[in-house]
């Protein structure tokens, strides 16, 4: 009970220096802020522009392709704002920082989360207001089901994103320069999760369900929201209400990694 | 201070500073299979996605599903160089300091960057091949007469210039405020959207397109690409290049103008 005691003292203490970094550099915060809000903004343009001219992708409208995106983009952000700094990991490795939080009294992963930097929950309340908007813009029923299914299937989505991130930030424990496989599974998660998995080839398709299960942070249960369940007839619609047990999973598999590498690494004799 | 004589200008460093940026380059190999792999993976992506669009809706007319699918591999493979940050050298440099060195040196600076930049855009220009070929296995592609070939690499090299220019004022910035990475990767996003690189901007709804026409990013991915699919016709082709040779010119009084204010501060502020 102490130890928890401390952590949620340490974790405190990690979110204050935060807000306390993000309020004295100021004027990086806001050009990083419009940076965030260009960044989802121009990929939502871009929907709106390619679903102007042809309204219906695969069935789905620009209405339908929002409430996807918003889900992805709130899950992403949730993620962002909780575990980013499990991604910089590596250059800890790297420079040698990570050897101190080695002979610290407290879980390592623990304190790789809570190393303070420059986090603020900008995006997850730009996030916040995007999903509302969406929900409202495509008329989904907001009924019990989606009032307390849609927390826990964000909460999900942010913990596949950080099987993948703790994942890759293991790797560095073998290789050093993680980078590149970093963006390319950067790049595969946003890029293919802002369409509905139905316009992809099976074998694309069976890869974003079952082995880098992106497909579960927005398309499956946007399927079921949306009462799609009839397209993409791989899996039966109420699977898109597992995305907790599904992130639960990843994140286990995940851990179970990191332990593996972190014996590893402090067994070499670092 | 009597003004030293100015040397008389070689071409010959600024080649061996290209082939050192070219070593440099080579030598990330992994980064080069990631660059190649991500332009697959989006050759495929787009194919998936414009195959869906077109599926259920009434194609434009001057776009037919394979002029766009020639459209997203070719502006993809065009990215290998356009996207490359080619005057980086100078931010990384106002970082350090280093600057100031360089300076002192019997060089001009900025044809150092550019030479440095060079080099690292030959290199990737070398990665099209493979790319083109590897996208082969995903997706069929159009190849246009000679005449209109000709002229989309005219275009290409004019847009490679106003990527250029535009990319070398940004790095200018530093001069003043370091940091500088979120607002290049904002231009990046702007540029992406407006240049034509993703969404052809004649399927953008008509206000937005006269915006987008009108803005120098056009220049860079529209203006070749749609020389290359023959959405322009070869009757356009002088008043196009003519667009973007306007915008070369523009550009790069820019950039000497900017360059020069940053310069003076750099020389100012060290005494």
């Amino acid at each position: 009970m102490d130890r928890l005691r401390v952590m949620g003292n340490v974790y405190k203490q990690y979110w204050r220096i935060n807000i306390l970094t993000t309020l004295e550099y100021r004027e990086n915060f806001l050009i990083w802020f419009a940076f965030t809000f260009i960044y989802h903004g121009s990929a939502i343009a871009a929907l709106w522009i390619v679903l102007n001219r042809f309204p219906s992708m695969n069935g789905w409208t620009f209405r339908d392709m929002a409430f996807l995106y918003g889900m992805w983009m709130l899950a992403h952000a949730l993620h962002n704002t909780f575990f980013s700094t499990v991604g910089d990991i590596p250059e800890h490795v790297r420079d040698g920082e990570f050897d101190r939080l080695l002979v610290r009294p407290l879980d390592t992963l623990f304190q790789a989360i809570a190393t303070p930097g420059q986090v603020f929950p900008d995006e997850l309340i730009l996030a916040l207001f995007t999903f509302c908007a969406a929900t409202w813009y495509c008329g989904v029923v907001v009924d019990a089901t989606f009032l307390i299914f849609v927390p826990l299937i964000v909460v999900g989505g942010a913990l596949i994103d950080l099987a993948f991130n703790l994942f890759i930030s293991t790797v560095a424990f073998w290789f050093v320069r993680v980078d590149a496989l970093r963006w390319i599974v950067i790049q595969l998660e946003q890029e293919f999760t802002r369409y509905p998995i139905s316009i992809y080839s099976r074998g694309v398709r069976l890869l974003l369900t079952f082995v880098v299960p992106f497909a579960f942070m927005n398309y499956f249960p946007a399927r079921f929201f949306l009462h799609k369940a009839h397209e993409g007839a791989m899996l039966p619609a109420p699977v898109g209400l597992l995305t907790p047990a599904i992130g639960l999973l990843a994140v286990a598999l995940a851990y179970v990694f990191w332990r593996i590498g972190l014996n590893r690494y402090s067994g070499v004799g670092n | 201070m009597t003004a030293a004589r100015a040397p008389r200008f070689r071409l010959e460093p600024y080649v061996q500073f290209a082939k050192k940026a070219m070593a440099r380059e080579a030598t990330y190999r992994f980064d080069v299979f990631t660059t190649v792999a991500s332009v697959l993976v989006r050759v495929y992506l787009l194919r998936m996605v414009w195959v869906a669009l077109y599926a259920r809706n009434t194609a434009p007319k001057e776009l037919p599903l394979h002029a766009i699918i020639t459209y997203s591999t070719v502006a993809l493979l065009m990215g290998l160089v356009m996207d490359i940050d080619q005057t980086r050298l100078l931010h990384d440099k106002l970082h350090s300091g280093g600057i100031a060195t360089d300076f002192m040196k019997p060089i001009v600076v900025p044809f150092y960057l550019f030479a440095d930049g060079s080099g690292e855009v030959i290199f990737h220009a070398a990665l099209i091949v493979p790319s083109l070929l590897l996208a082969l296995l995903f997706v069929h592609i159009d190849v246009p007469g000679p005449l209109t070939l000709v002229t989309f690499f005219a275009s290409f090299a004019l847009g490679y210039l106003v990527g250029l220019f535009v990319n070398f004022i940004l790095n200018c910035v530093a001069f003043w405020t370091l940091e500088i990475h979120a607002m290049q990767l904002i231009v990046t996003w702007i540029t992406d959207l407006f240049g034509g690189e993703i969404i052809p901007l004649v399927i953008f709804p008509a206000f937005l397109q006269k915006i987008a026409f009108a803005l120098p990013f056009a220049a860079m991915f529209s203006t070749p690409l749609l020389i290359y699919v023959g959405a322009i016709p070869p009757e356009r082709y002088a008043w196009a290049l003519g667009v973007q040779a306007f915008w070369v010119v523009v550009l790069a009084l820019a950039s000497t103008v900017i360059w020069r204010a940053g310069a003076k501060r750099v020389i100012v502020q060290g005494g």
